[in-house]
């Protein structure tokens, strides 16, 4: 169970405003906001789970939710086909302020 | 009826509380989990236990007027817990329990309920029957993942499979052992506690030819944030931490990636912000401007069990002996391998480095027949003197002499290389604090050093093991690759040298470099970073006196 973490796209459409905001900042603790209603999150296995729980107790079923998960292949890619600066990598671990 | 009911109320010992259904479901799954959830107090979910969560959640949705779910609690069975779903099928109250995974199959590939899950809706039956006064004759197992229905009847024997349960479990509440890791391996790569519980390092203590498969995480991956600068304020907003500075644009960080929060000097830190950070488990420490380690806020509630163990062993001289030799044999051959390491860097030759070298391992040869902690200590002063001693000796040539090293000294540090040292030891404290405190053990108390308000012991002992391959080893290499600039990045006051803003900055990052690279652990046999091998370390310290030992003080650089 070493954990494996991969990048996942997260994209929702909510229809009531109030939903969509309880949804938006739980989802600004898990990732970065990449557009209106479309984040970025590094996400284990777990912590994808508990994503979803949490977003599930948000949510009613006339609300979309869809979570993509990106293979390495694909995250190694997107520069070379977007705008610099799209999708920034900063993986050191630590932050000097 | 309702006076003996009454009678047997008050009968029962009030302070039993009653147990949970799922932790008998635990309890039947593996003994040892019941125990470190129960009574260690110790929850970690995985990605199936959320899962289950959301199922539940879904069902919730999707159910129409029928749907019924139910706390309930009885005493004198001793069981409280909430049933799934209530179902009224001709004429019968059946409880229903909703299974994310697949079912069991027999031998004639038969689906079959799994025994831990029959347990627990024969529990439910009971304890409906119990609670309402009602007759149930089956419960109900529903598999998701491949859509079986199984149908438990309840009778006798599974009354008494209940009841016979339940006694077992308390009496294994009220006992003081952890139980021991069961014997199929493929229940603990199914746990979400096996992070915690470490059942294959158990198995490998009992069994030096086992090979364990890890279950550890390899790697932490969330920030550690060392705020610097004077005047930055941390706040919460939402779900994030708003860190804002004076003539910046605020920043803001996402809690899920932050492990550590670690305020140097005069930085301020809100009530919000210290609540939510405890709340998420986030460490959370404070370093003097001067480069002193202040201290951690502990938010321990709980793992008394742990703590009481800890302070039955290390009260035991004689145990306490034992892990102190180890200790002292860990943090001196990792002394002696570096000042090889550094021999087999440097061209020239050096005499002195030689019979350094020599005098270490005959010391250390002694270490283990040491019969009490003041020779011990005799020792170690030895050992401390020779290493340091021979250290200028692995300092490349054209090192400037400002950078050289003549000496230990601290309090304060009155040399460049010491004034790196003394920052990098209280990085290290620090860390091996928030790996005290991750596992719930006391700082306190301690096996090797002995108890001073100065700092705590436990850190103090524990910090021995890192202290070369994680301060050391930087401030060598850094110097000989000239990565230092010595009027920038000290502060020189008289006698005293501290490392100035620049300076910290640049060994901060250094350390953290380090702390992300990984290691093979020499008796495990797999590699962990430097930031996972901090904590797997006090875990296998706390196996020590929980009848698992033989893992602690392996860690020797090559």
């Amino acid at each position: 169970m070493a954990e494996l973490k991969n990048w996942y796209l997260i994209c929702y459409d909510i229809r009531c405003p109030k939903r969509w905001r309880k949804a938006y900042k739980l989802l600004e603790g898990y990732g970065e906001r990449l557009q209106y209603s479309i984040f970025r999150c590094w996400l284990s296995q777990r912590m994808r789970e508990k994503l979803r729980w949490e977003l599930e107790k948000i949510l009613t079923t006339e609300d979309d939710l869809i979570l993509i998960r990106l293979s390495q292949q694909c995250v190694r890619d997107l520069p070379k086909y977007n705008r610099s600066n799209t999708w920034l990598l900063d993986e050191k671990g630590f932050r000097v302020i | 009826m309702s006076t003996t009911n009454l009678d047997q109320r008050t009968s029962i010992n009030l302070t039993e509380d009653t147990i949970r259904v799922s932790a008998l479901h635990a309890f039947a799954y593996c003994p040892r989990l019941f125990y470190l959830e129960e009574v260690e107090e110790l929850y970690t979910q995985d990605s199936a236990v959320f899962a289950g969560r959301r199922l539940h959640e879904e069902i919730d949705k999707q159910e129409d007027e029928e749907w019924l779910d139910l706390y309930l609690e009885d005493e004198i069975l001793g069981l409280r817990g909430r049933v799934d779903a209530l179902r009224t099928r001709e004429g019968q109250t059946i409880p229903y329990e909703h299974k994310r995974g697949r079912c069991h199959r027999d031998e004639n590939k038969q689906p079959q309920a799994w025994d831990s899950d029959k347990l627990q809706i024969l529990a439910y039956c009971c304890l409906l029957e119990a609670s309402l006064g009602i007759t149930v004759i089956e419960g109900r197992i529903r598999y998701h993942a491949d859509n079986v229905l199984i149908h438990v009847p309840v009778d006798d024997q599974g009354r008494q499979w209940v009841s016979d349960t339940i006694k077992q479990a308390r009496e294994l509440r009220k006992s003081a052992y952890r139980p021991p890791v069961v014997n199929n391996e493929y229940l603990c790569s199914r746990c979400s506690l096996s992070p915690v519980c470490l059942p294959e390092e158990a198995r490998l203590a009992h069994n030096k030819e086992w090979h364990p498969v890890r279950l550890f995480p390899q790697d932490d991956e969330r920030e550690v944030i060392h705020v610097l600068e004077p005047g930055t304020r941390i706040g919460r907003t939402g779900e994030q931490l708003k860190i804002s500075r004076r003539n910046e644009a605020d920043e803001k960080v996402s809690i899920q990636q932050v492990s550590q929060v670690v305020l140097h000097s005069f930085s301020q830190i809100s009530t919000q912000a210290l609540h939510f950070l405890s709340y998420k488990d986030v460490g959370i420490h404070f370093v003097s401007g001067g480069g002193r380690y202040v201290g951690s806020l502990d938010t321990r509630n709980g793992s008394i069990q742990r703590r009481i163990r800890q302070y039955e062993a290390l009260t035991k001289s004689d145990f306490c002996l034992e892990l102190a030799r180890k200790l002292v044999k860990c943090r001196g051959e990792g002394q002696r391998k570096f000042l090889m390491r550094g021999k087999r860097n440097i061209k020239r030759k050096s005499p002195d480095l030689e019979k350094a070298i020599a005098q270490m391992k005959a010391v250390l040869k002694q270490v283990p027949q040491v019969e009490s902690l003041e020779s011990l200590l005799g020792f170690e002063g030895n050992l401390a003197a020779l290493y340091f001693g021979a250290l200028p000796n692995i300092l490349g040539k054209d090192v400037s002499d400002s950078l050289g090293f003549a000496g230990r000294n601290r309090r304060p540090p009155k040399d460049r290389f010491n004034a790196m040292l003394s920052f990098g030891y209280s990085l290290l404290i620090k860390d091996v604090m928030n790996a005290i405190l991750t596992v719930g053990l006391e700082p306190a108390l301690g096996f090797y050093h002995q108890p001073r308000t100065q700092a705590p012991p436990l850190a103090l002992d524990l910090m021995e093991i890192f202290r070369v391959p994680l301060v050391d080893m930087i401030v060598v290499t850094s110097i000989n690759r000239q990565q230092w600039d010595t009027e920038t990045d000290f502060d020189v006051r008289g006698q005293q040298v501290w490392l100035s803003d620049s300076g910290r900055r640049k060994f901060i990052n250094l350390y953290e470099q380090r702390k992300a690279e990984s290691w093979k652990h020499p008796v495990t046999g797999y590699s962990l970073t430097y930031r996972r091998l901090l904590e797997l370390e006090v875990r296998l310290l706390e196996k020590e006196w929980c009848g698992e030992g033989g893992l602690f003080g392996q860690l020797i650089v090559r």
